[in-house]
């Protein structure tokens, strides 16, 4: 997993989203599926990603069939990249 | 996936293409004619073929409207005709059967139109299939139109009023009395999932995300008889992913498949059956005596509706399985999730993934690119998710209430979990009080979510409201 | 998951051999009675004021179905202890005793128990209905046959002409569909039905199978669901805002089941059955009362012929003097209460009354309920 992608992510997702900057996500946790980022919250997942990597994850990939885990999203960016 | 996929020997391998066609032609054809099968009568004549034929019509227009490759070419290739010829072979064959006595009925439920009236009809569908390629092909921006115009469609089947003037036209077509036109004169199968499968080949094919589908993948798509009368909704990229994995019968899929169908049923004809003697309804709403019973049938009703649905879809997600589509599932024990947001993940998800991915996400990233305030974002998107959902099941006040119903319950939590997130979080070494609060959680929900279907069961506002007054013996 | 061929086809070959094994098994056992006993009723639902039966279950929230173990068990009956100063009085009939077009509180059961009757020794009358809506003795004794278990003080069995003709025992499906139980009363009262008459359904090993027995198996499935209504709207019976009256123009028809005047012969009738009724009611330590029901008397065209759609007035007269002789000459107790209900107060039959009719009946009834032991 390419850490320069995973961290800022993580974080993002530990301080903005969860409010819990101490928060750590492991790589394989379930994001979507277990409830953990809302649906508003992924929408902003999608546009934090769009800023700082210049990946668009479109509207219909914002879902825990495209990725549930911060490994599989690293890997959607990394592709795209 | 399969054993036989990284068998090395080519024999093996060409069998098992062999059979993958074999599958597609077959998954093909028996959609279409499953179209026309499963397609009640009704008191129109002949609207047991025009139905679905628009069907067929509309997911052909569509196809020709979004296929990427007809476009690039300007033309239909050899293999698109074929299949259009396979379609009007077909639309054709079930319309013949009129001449041929002892088969009559067998695909129809009425005698269907003469033939001349279909060759037209079919003509005409190919010529606007044409034009659609023409003018939509290379502007895939455009497609909004057949978005819109299938919307306003939907919206005709749904609203009542509308409905009723539609039969009305359609009566007056067929030279019967247009002042008996009722709303029930036009229960078009499968249109309301279809048209969920339709916008989404639209909306991919706008924002250029919609792979290359032939016109008999494009058809089984719109179609699929397993899932044509009450979903699941698969998209495109997933499903023509199926189609085009190497596929072999195997014992695998196929037990499983039946093991989903054999509890589907269960599900679906015995406990849904037994709970809908009892659950709430127009009628026994009105006379039930005493709090406690007015909940039972609230109970018998949540319950009921649950197995019904989801009885339903394992069959649909059983027969496809057995042909080697996984399609999406519906519902993961959804009365067991501790918040209303996570019930709404886990019941209808195929319908719930479409409207977050075709309206509630571009929403919320429009408003959140415009920056507005994140409490009225969710309240915004919630809201008018719900509501939209809602009244796709019927443009009724109830049911628009029970849009809302749900769209402020899901907003509420949202704002008190947002509340919650920093200053009340359960401490790791106390999963008992976890678990508690979980159970609570979902108990809660649970009766949120069946008091929601007080609206939802009951036709009109006054009867649901004194089912709440009774429920809670005011 | 994954399975191969041989394991697979294992797997199915196991689930149909286990789906024949509980079907043989279920043939020898017949666990049908057991299930029948089984119920939701008087433990979650409350019991039924009357059997179950109904020809439209979305509306009446009731059906109709054969096993006779399920319906008892179903009725309030089957959940009630009898306390000591309880005058136990169980109303065997037919439709109008079960209450046609009527709410439980206006059939004769619910007139009675309203009047709050005492007997003479201070004991409190409490009736349950028994009636059921089919016009034959040999059902009505099936339906005591059962009844005789709850410990009855006195049996008032409403009977009429319609009820009687020998022939007709049997012509019924809840006669039919319990063989074993008509064959064990023809037996045990020397009834003249026969024992191997092809009226009377023998089941095959098929038939007694799950899958020969999912009707049986699905309606026991239905009462009990239906229980959930029947506590929640006390609904049992649908009536209609409005219904075909009783014909008072008649046919000039004199003739009966074929038969012809002058004489209705005695043998016609199924007195053997009548007999066997008292005769069990006795064995189970009960009195037993017989009435005539009321039956309209109409005033239209033809009225000089027939007194009914159901009766030419020869036939009915000779009925009456037969059946009070028969019981004259037992010692058994009789009420003839023809002509006690006036032709505005019948429904949709010859036989159905309504509340006002029923009441009539009711109070007639009391003074000889009251006036026993």
């Amino acid at each position: 997993m390419d850490n320069s992608i995973a961290t800022p992510i993580a974080e993002y997702i530990a301080g903005v989203i969860l409010k819990n900057p101490k928060r750590v996500i492991r790589p394989d946790e379930k994001l979507i599926s277990s409830g953990l980022i809302d649906s508003f919250h992924l929408v902003d997942l999608g546009l934090f990603i769009e800023d700082k990597f210049g990946v668009r994850i479109d509207d219909s990939e914002l879902n825990a069939e495209t990725f549930d885990t911060l490994e599989q999203l690293v890997a959607l960016i990394a592709s795209r990249r | 996936m399969l054993a036989t996929e990284t068998s090395p020997s080519a024999a093996v391998g060409r069998l098992v293409l062999d059979q993958a066609r074999a599958r597609n032609i077959t998954l093909f054809v028996a959609s279409v004619l499953a179209a026309y099968a499963l397609q009640p009568a009704m008191p129109i004549r002949q609207m047991d073929f025009w139905l679905p034929t628009a069907s067929l019509a509309l997911a052909v227009i569509i196809w020709a409207a979004t296929s990427p490759a007809l476009a690039a070419h300007h033309r239909p290739d050899r293999a698109t005709l074929t299949d259009a010829a396979i379609i009007g072979g077909i639309v054709l064959g079930v319309a013949a059967l009129r001449f041929v006595e002892p088969l009559e009925g067998l695909i129809t439920r009425t005698p269907p139109p003469a033939v001349p009236s279909v060759l037209v009809a079919l003509a005409i569908v190919a010529l606007l299939a044409l034009a659609a390629g023409r003018i939509l092909g290379s502007r895939p921006a455009w497609t909004t139109i057949l978005v819109v115009g299938l919307t306003a469609l939907l919206f005709a089947l749904k609203f009542e009023p509308l409905t009723q003037a539609l039969a009305a036209t359609l009566r007056a077509a067929q030279g019967q009395a247009a002042a008996q036109a009722s709303a029930l004169d036009v229960r078009w199968l499968g249109f309301s999932y279809i048209f969920f499968r339709l916008t989404a080949a639209l909306r991919e094919r706008a924002s250029g995300r919609l792979p290359d589908m032939s016109l008999r993948e494009f058809v089984t798509y719109a179609v699929f008889a397993p899932a044509l009368i009450a979903g699941p909704i698969d998209r495109p990229e997933r499903f023509v992913k199926d189609l085009r994995a190497s596929f072999a019968f195997n014992w695998p899929d196929a037990t499983e498949g039946l093991r989903r169908i054999a509890t589907g049923a269960f599900k679906k004809f015995v406990i849904a059956d037994v709970l809908a003697l009892f659950a709430l309804n127009e009628a026994n709403a009105a006379q039930v005596q005493g709090a406690g019973w007015t909940w039972l049938l609230v109970y018998a009703y949540a319950l009921r509706i649950y197995f019904d649905f989801g009885g339903y879809t394992d069959i649909a997600v059983g027969i496809a399985r057995i042909f080697g589509v996984r399609l999406p599932e519906n519902f993961n024990r959804p009365y067991l999730k501790p918040n209303l947001t996570q019930f709404w993940n886990c019941w209808h998800m195929s319908l719930a993934q479409w409207f977050r991915a075709y309206y509630f996400n571009p929403l919320t990233r429009a408003l959140r690119t415009r920056a507005w305030a994140m409490p009225a974002i969710v309240f915004l998107g919630q809201v008018t998710t719900m509501l939209l959902i809602g009244l796709w099941h019927g443009v009724t006040p109830n049911f628009a209430i029970w849009g809302l119903w749900h769209g402020l319950g899901l907003f509420i939590h949202n704002r008190w979990s947002d509340f919650a997130k920093a200053r009340l979080v359960i401490p790791p070494e106390r999963p008992r009080l976890q678990q508690a609060v979980n159970i609570a959680g979902a108990l809660l929900t649970f009766h949120f979510v069946a008091l929601g279907w007080v609206w939802f069961a009951l036709p009109d506002v006054a009867l649901s409201l004194s089912v709440f007054a009774r429920l809670f013996g005011l | 998951m994954m399975l191969d061929r041989p394991s697979a086809l294992r797997i199915l070959a196991k689930a149909l051999a286990l789906f024949v094994a509980l079907n043989v098994l279920f043939a020898l056992l017949n666990p049908l009675p057991a299930l029948g006993r089984l119920s939701l009723y008087n433990v979650v639902w409350p019991g039924r004021a009357r059997l179950p039966y109904g020809d439209d279950p979305a509306k009446s929230y009731n059906l109709s179905l054969f096993d006779l173990n399920a319906m008892f068990a179903s009725h309030e009956l089957a959940g009630a202890t009898k306390r000591d100063d309880e005058f136990r009085v169980l109303l065997i009939g037919d439709s109008s005793t079960w209450g046609w077009l009527l709410r439980n509180e206006d059939t004769l059961a619910g007139q009675i128990n309203a009047m709050r009757l005492k007997t003479a020794d201070g004991r409190t009358v409490r009736a349950y209905n028994l009636g059921y809506p089919i016009m034959s003795l040999t059902k009505d004794l099936l339906v005591l046959s059962h009844a005789v278990e709850y410990r009855p003080d006195l049996v008032v069995w409403l009977v009429t002409l319609e009820s009687f003709p020998a022939n007709e025992q049997l012509a019924h499906p809840i006669v039919q569909r319990n063989a074993d139980a008509v064959r064990a009363l023809i037996a045990r009262y020397g009834l003249r039905s026969q024992p191997n008459d092809p009226a009377l359904v023998t089941p095959t090993f098929l038939d007694r199978t799950i899958v020969g027995q999912r009707r049986a198996l699905a309606d026991w499935l239905r009462l009990q669901a239906y229980g959930a209504l029947w506590g929640a709207t006390r609904i049992d019976h649908h009536i209609p805002q409005t219904y075909e009256p009783a014909q008072r123009d008649l046919e000039a028809d004199s003739s009966f089941k074929g038969m012809q005047p002058p004489t209705l012969p005695k043998d016609a009738l199924a007195f053997d059955v009548l007999d066997a009724g008292i005769r069990m009611a006795d064995e189970a330590g009960a009195s037993a009362l017989i009435v005539n029901e009321p039956i309209l008397i109409s005033p239209g065209r033809n009225g000089d012929v027939r007194y009914n759609f159901f009766y030419p007035r020869w036939a009915y007269d000779q009925y009456r003097a037969l059946l009070q002789a028969h019981l004259a000459a037992r010692g058994v107790a009789y009420l003839d209460a023809w002509n006690l209900v006036p032709q505005e107060e019948f429904t949709n039959s010859a036989v159905h009354l309504t509340p006002k009719g029923t009441r009539l009946l009711a109070e007639a009834l009391a003074g000889t309920i009251t006036g026993r032991r």
